[in-house]
């Protein structure tokens, strides 16, 4: 049986640090902090260390943060830091670690989240590292599917666009293995979801497919997650300009689709969503968004070991 | 009756021995070892035998391995037996096993990964020893023995 106990003082670095009990504790308990209102972060301070430019993610903490009383500082790119002056990561994180009661970090480096985690003893959050994990994004995504679908079991998923550098499907293909899902990938061959990735999920004995067709994908999904061809992780322009508009989802492709079909999006989107979508019941990306907020504030307070008041 | 057993690699007075290496791997351990350059070494390719149907072998003359040495070994050639003789007398007999989880020794072959920028050893789980691969602690990229880069 899980208990807001077992969260206190934990780091936040990849999904498969968590069962699934643990998610589905954090998922009731964001559920009961979307409603609450009281303040148990007061006198806390969350530091933000975004070495890595950031929207969403960045203002949904500290939206999260605010609400519940508590102070955010930080840093919301690298070139305000010392890191231009040669300072180690290492060291910035020892050095605010004396400033702060939790660290949220987001970095360009894969393994960034876990090296400072190492390095102090308050609790990290993973905000994203390089193409590697966004935990915090996949705990969103999954209390958004349960929001909208109504249930996370057995449910067939479809991921679409760049499932090669996109963390966030990364991170979450893995973790639905824990809740019996269907999944289909839809890339082009060159954004195909990496090898690793594709092993683990024969290991864990999901059930998947690929195909290069959204529209063959569309029909039976119960989830369709969409990405953005991301330009800053190509090293190659050309390469970039072949699959940036790889798939655009449009009303037309939505005739074919189920009636609960929801339709999830890490944002930012570009062109891979067409405007006139953001209308339909389907489209959940700025509800999903949203909900960020809630999850985010039940997962710091239940970090700082302050989520009693609100749970109770 | 001469009882003298026949070796393809001679006898060693003093030094170490490396036996039961699989089978070419032999060039690629000396090349991980480092020795000092004026290190009398002899080694055998493709020799027979009864438990592995090839193997290799390296004899190092007035040379002790040391640990990480003797570990970067069994990350290569995981059935391997390390022998330190002394005066042509066996003073010490190890099976060269990897560890579940080391620190250094290698590098992690992700340009992406936060250990080639930062002044830290790299930490590795060991995924299979059939073949060898392992596993960056800190990006998960899953690595090929073939693949190893070693840490200097």
């Amino acid at each position: 049986m899980v208990a807001a106990s077992d969260f206190k003082g934990r780091d936040v670095i990849t999904v498969g640090d968590f069962q699934r009990d643990e998610i589905l504790f954090l998922l009731d308990a964001a559920d009961r902090f979307e409603k609450g209102h009281a303040s148990p972060l007061a006198g806390a301070v969350v530091a933000t260390l975004f070495f890595e430019p950031s929207t969403r993610t960045r203002l949904s903490f500290e939206s999260a943060v605010g609400r519940l009383g508590g102070q955010c500082i930080g840093f919301a790119e690298a070139g305000v830091t010392s890191q231009t002056k040669g300072e180690s990561l290492t060291d910035t994180v020892r050095v605010v670690e004396g400033y702060s009661d939790l660290l949220l970090i987001r970095h360009p480096k894969e393994g960034a989240a876990r090296l400072a985690a190492e390095y102090v003893d308050i609790p990290v959050v993973n905000c994203g590292d390089g193409a590697h994990q966004h935990p915090t994004q996949t705990f969103l995504d999954l209390y958004t599917i349960r929001r909208e679908v109504g249930r996370l079991d057995g449910l067939h998923v479809v991921f679409a666009g760049d499932l090669r550098y996109g963390r966030a499907v990364h991170s979450l293909v893995t973790v639905l293995a824990l809740f019996d899902a269907r999944i289909t990938l839809v890339s082009p061959g060159f954004l195909r979801l990496p090898e690793e990735q594709l092993d683990a999920l024969e290991s864990l004995g999901v059930s998947y497919g690929e195909t290069e067709a959204l529209e063959e994908a569309l029909p039976d999904a119960d989830v369709l997650y969409m990405t953005r061809v991301q330009r800053e992780r190509f090293t190659d322009p050309l390469e970039y300009e072949r699959f940036k508009d790889a798939y655009r989802l449009d009303l037309e492709m939505l005739t074919h689709a189920r009636e609960k079909l929801a339709i999830l999006h890490p944002l930012p989107r570009v062109t891979e969503i067409a405007p006139e979508v953001d209308a339909r019941p389907h489209a959940a990306y700025f509800r999903q968004a949203h909900y960020g907020v809630a999850v985010r504030k039940a997962l710091i307070a239940l970090l700082l070991g302050r989520a009693d008041e609100v749970l109770r | 009756m001469n009882t003298e057993k026949s070796y393809a690699v001679p006898k060693l007075h003093s030094g170490t021995v490396i036996d039961h290496l699989r089978a070419r791997t032999a060039l690629r351990c000396l090349q991980v070892l480092r020795l000092p350059e004026t290190t009398r070494v002899t080694v055998g390719i493709n020799l027979e035998s009864g438990r592995l149907g090839r193997k290799d072998i390296i004899k190092i003359s007035d040379y002790e391995l040391r640990g990480d040495q003797a570990a970067k070994l069994a990350l290569i050639s995981p059935d391997a037996t390390l022998s330190i003789i002394r005066d042509y007398k066996l003073h010490g007999k190890h099976d060269l096993t990897p560890p579940l989880r080391f620190r250094g020794l290698l590098r992690c072959i992700n340009p992406a990964c936060i250990t080639r920028s930062e002044p830290v050893r790299g930490s590795f789980i060991v995924l299979s020893n059939e073949p060898v691969i392992v596993r960056c602690e800190y990006c998960e990229r899953s690595i090929d023995a073939a693949d190893f880069i070693w840490a200097k």
